[in-house]
């Protein structure tokens, strides 16, 4: 798909666009719509994009494997310090007042903190679906090998050929 | 309101003949063609009626209404395409290798 020159170029002028977005959505959360878990979605579809038109190999490359691992358990972890530090100080477990001088001021950390976890979590979760159903090594998949073989040998087939597959 | 009233009624009459396609339409391009013409004029609606309702945040969500249908179509045109969304690279054929 990356020999599409339409899809190359438009793919790489909106993955950076998407990410932006995507953390618009992340740290603009307390005023407008948005919030972890969209921007999370959002900045995980910029990776989707990238292995759908660049190949999965390289949008393997772009996120390894260990990645998944340390978004997800990482996100969680600045969730749940997140909260024990409420307790550190003296309150409620994920009570905000306290991490800053201002209550106001406090609570702004607080939420960008816990949001920032939930985000992180959930864009490993979905590249991490993504990639495990993509490079599944379906049966369809291995059928289709042989179609797709002839169809690059002979590009010029007839569009009922495509219907059917 | 009969602004709003008129826009969304054109949008509808948009929204009919796209569904009519892709329930009619003869080869899948068809049909992605359709849906893909159904997500923007959902992101239209989507920004008229935060136009008509005061509310300029409706846009933000237009935009990713727009980024995440670009990005369902080409998935859906490279499953059509390879049948997977993986890697299509045939082992013997270039460098980027299943």
């Amino acid at each position: 798909m990356q020999d599409d020159v339409v899809i190359r170029v438009v793919a790489k002028v909106m993955i950076p666009a998407v990410m932006l977005f995507a953390l618009y959505v992340q740290f603009h959360g307390d005023y407008g719509p948005g919030g972890g878990f969209q921007a999370g979605v959002i900045f995980a579809s910029a990776f989707v994009l990238n292995a759908v038109v660049f190949g999965l190999n390289k949008g393997r490359h772009v996120w390894p494997a260990h990645y998944n691992l340390m978004g997800i358990c990482g996100g969680v972890l600045i969730y749940g310090f997140t909260g024990v530090a409420g307790m550190a100080f003296g309150e409620n477990f994920l009570s905000f007042n306290v991490l800053a001088d201002d209550p106001i001021a406090g609570q702004h950390l607080g939420i960008l903190l816990v949001e920032f976890g939930v985000g992180l979590t959930v864009a490993a979760v979905m590249v991490m679906l993504f990639f495990t159903f993509a490079g599944r090594l379906s049966h369809n998949r291995l059928l289709s090998k042989s179609d797709a073989h002839e169809r690059r040998l002979a590009p010029k087939s007839s569009p009922s050929k495509e219907v059917t597959k | 309101m009969s602004c709003l009233a008129a826009a969304l009624l054109a949008l509808g009459v948009g929204f009919i003949l796209a569904i009519t396609r892709a329930t009619l339409g003869p080869t899948p391009f068809d049909r992605v063609l359709a849906v893909n013409t159904v997500g923007t004029l959902a992101v239209l609606a989507i920004s008229v009626y935060g136009f008509f309702d005061g509310r300029p945040a409706f846009l933000d969500i237009a935009l990713l209404y727009a980024l995440i249908n670009f990005i369902g179509t080409i998935a859906i045109l490279k499953y059509f395409r390879f049948g997977t969304l993986g890697d299509h690279a045939l082992p013997n054929s270039d460098e980027d290798g299943a």
